[in-house]
């Protein structure tokens, strides 16, 4: 079964249609880029998965049931914002993170810490961006979830923490989970993408795997996306 | 879960509070050495001194209500209407028990508010004037006077306590409606993409406009029957009586009104949230 | 191994010819015990399925072969690696022999050349 499927979903803000009669299905095992240009769709889709949004048509399936108190157990979510709160510590967070999600590896996150020599006794107030961020992919990196929806992971962060992410993102690759990366630095993450959903103005172009699109098309994801989204 | 969110909302604000009545302790303290100071013969320089003294426990006292009321306001709308609201809201835990935590937690540093202050200036007269405990608690009619009086007006000594239970459960009440007003009108205001802190500023002043013109208009109705009542009340019991029904009455339209804001809060951030 | 890839062909198949080209070369030896595909791919820092496409497309080669429990090794058939070499030599030679071709060499051209060469 799918593990997030989309029926006819639409969102609309006032006059803005956000998205427009999204239909997909992601499959479990997949690690899958969700790609267009700014504005394009990609975060409200994310956040209607999260049941941070309403749809206002259509409907969005988490392993089979609409978002809510049991779907959000199952999916891990890092937001394009920084929303730890600044007085917790690093071992506080993952406190809290212990004690709201039973798949929280505490040790795993120690672990990747203390590999990135963050003390754990640090206040997010006292972190830089960069810092915050790696916080923040730790903790939602060491939970055993079934939904990875990871929003602009690796915008604005320097080249070793982009490699160091995508490598996370490998190493913990498990093949009952999804792995969902919205970004629009394609050619970054193209090679750790099994599929890929092009996403404008609130529709869907196409969901392809990375390698049928480059034995189709004869070039890269980042090529042809550059090609189908050409100003 | 509400056990775990009211842990962690605990841990969050007792940061703020403990330390504040830790200085509204001290102040007091300090005060009341100054006033002792003030009363005898010192110098202009040191009577400005202590006079400050008094002044800052002044301010700390008044600043712990409303710290405590800010508080409240504050971490409802910087935890589930701001940034935070991205850790929060994807929790695996219902939109009532977010409501919930954050309200039981404010009450419960309303009522620890109440008693600092209130026991803290209790302190103070008594030092003040020279009163030893023996003597303050002297002044109180023993229960066996209080029994007598009650004997003699035929009230029962459970007509007392329910009123005592009455008045307790109209804090916890006044509590919940004081939290849910605010609650109800930023989540509300929210909802918008734009001007969201001006909107819910509206939608306050809004739910204050209409909820007392509803209760002023229900109790203006009530009072007409009221009057009719207590022209009829000879003893002290149906007095008595007479005021615990006010009483439930008040807290009920209260519970009422509070029902109302809390749906309103929960739809809002369940069907709402729009979070920027 | 040095991970780059190109853009124009599809990543599981550059992935072959890398790991070939590592097991023909010897840098992977007859009989050498391959990591996980987990790790392998964390190394060669692609997806997990695709690193798993490319041994599976080596194993029907017959290059590598797995067991149960043990994981992947490159075979110990010295004569499949020996066929692969050739074939990947000759590759190189056509397209080399073309190239040469278009420059105006023929067979006898390309000898005389490479003997003067030494």
């Amino acid at each position: 079964m799918a593990i997030l499927e989309c029926r006819a979903l639409s969102k609309r803000f006032g006059k803005v249609q956000a998205l427009d009669s999204v239909s997909l299905k992601i499959e479990p095992g997949r690690v899958i880029g969700l790609l267009g240009p700014n504005g394009s769709g990609k975060t409200t889709l994310i956040k209607l998965a999260n049941g941070l949004l309403t749809p206002t048509a259509g409907e969005i399936l988490v392993d089979g049931r609409a978002p809510g108190k049991e779907s959000k157990a199952l999916v891990s979510y890092l937001s394009d914002k920084e929303y730890l709160p600044e007085w917790m510590t690093a071992k506080q967070l993952m406190d809290f993170f212990a004690d709201f999600y039973a798949d929280f590896d505490r040790e795993r996150a120690a672990e990747m810490l203390t590999r990135l020599g963050i003390d754990e006794t640090m206040r997010v107030k006292q972190m830089s961006k960069g810092t915050r961020e790696k916080v923040q992919l730790i903790l939602v990196m060491s939970r055993q979830a079934k939904l990875y929806l990871l929003d602009e992971p690796i915008g604005g962060v320097d080249p070793a923490t982009r490699d160091y992410i995508l490598d996370t993102i490998i190493r913990n690759y498990n093949p009952s989970a999804a792995v969902v990366i919205s970004t629009h630095l394609i050619a970054d993450v193209e090679q750790v993408l099994d599929e890929v959903i092009f996403i404008q103005n609130g529709r869907v172009l196409l969901q392809s795997s990375v390698d049928e699109i480059r034995e189709e098309k004869g070039k890269s994801v980042d090529q042809y996306f550059r090609e189908v989204f050409k100003c | 879960m509400l056990g775990k969110l009211l842990k962690h909302e605990f841990r969050a604000t007792g940061r703020t509070m403990l330390p504040l009545y830790g200085a509204v302790v001290v102040l007091a303290v300090l005060a009341n050495v100054s006033i002792r100071m003030l009363s005898g013969n010192v110098g202009p320089l040191l009577s400005i001194f202590f006079g400050l003294i008094v002044a800052a426990f002044g301010i700390c006292v008044v600043a712990a209500g409303v710290m405590t009321i800010v508080l409240m306001v504050k971490r409802f709308y910087t935890n589930y209407l701001k940034d935070e609201g991205y850790l929060m809201h994807t929790l695996p835990v219902s939109v009532h028990a977010l409501v919930w935590s954050k309200m039981i937690v404010s009450i419960v540093w309303f009522a620890a508010t109440f008693a600092v202050i209130g026991l803290v200036l209790l302190l103070t007269a008594l030092i003040q004037t020279d009163t030893s405990l023996a003597q303050f608690f002297a002044g109180f009619p023993s229960w066996a006077e209080i029994r007598a009086v009650l004997a003699r007006e035929g009230v029962r000594m459970g007509d007392l306590w329910l009123i005592a239970l009455e008045l307790l459960i109209a804090a916890i009440v006044g509590g919940l409606y004081t939290c849910l007003h605010f609650y109800a009108a930023m989540s509300l205001g929210h909802m918008f993409a734009k001007d969201k802190i001006l909107l819910s500023i509206v939608f306050f002043v809004g739910i204050s406009f209409v909820l007392s013109f509803a209760t002023t208009g229900y109790s203006a109705g009530r009072l007409v029957s009221m009057e009719s009542i207590s022209a009829t009340l000879d003893t002290a019991r149906q007095t008595l009586r007479f005021v615990q029904g006010i009483i439930a009455e008040a807290v009920l339209v209260e519970l009422l009104e509070s029902a109302v804001l809390y749906l309103a809060t929960v739809l809002s951030l369940k069907k709402g949230l729009n979070l920027a | 191994m040095e991970w780059v890839f190109r853009s124009e062909l599809p990543i599981y198949s550059q992935l072959v010819e890398k790991i070939k080209l590592g097991i023909v070369s010897g840098a992977l030896p007859p009989g050498t015990r391959l990591a996980s595909v987990r790790e392998l791919a964390a190394e060669a820092g692609v997806n997990p399925n695709t690193m798993q496409r490319a041994l599976q497309e080596l194993e029907r080669e017959g290059l590598v072969f797995s067991q149960r429990t043990a994981g992947r090794f490159v075979t110990e058939d010295v004569s499949v690696i020996d066929t692969v070499k050739r074939d990947l030599a000759r590759q190189q030679l056509e397209r080399f022999r073309k190239a040469m071709g278009e420059l105006g060499y023929d067979r006898e051209g390309i000898m005389a050349l490479l003997k003067e060469e030494e």
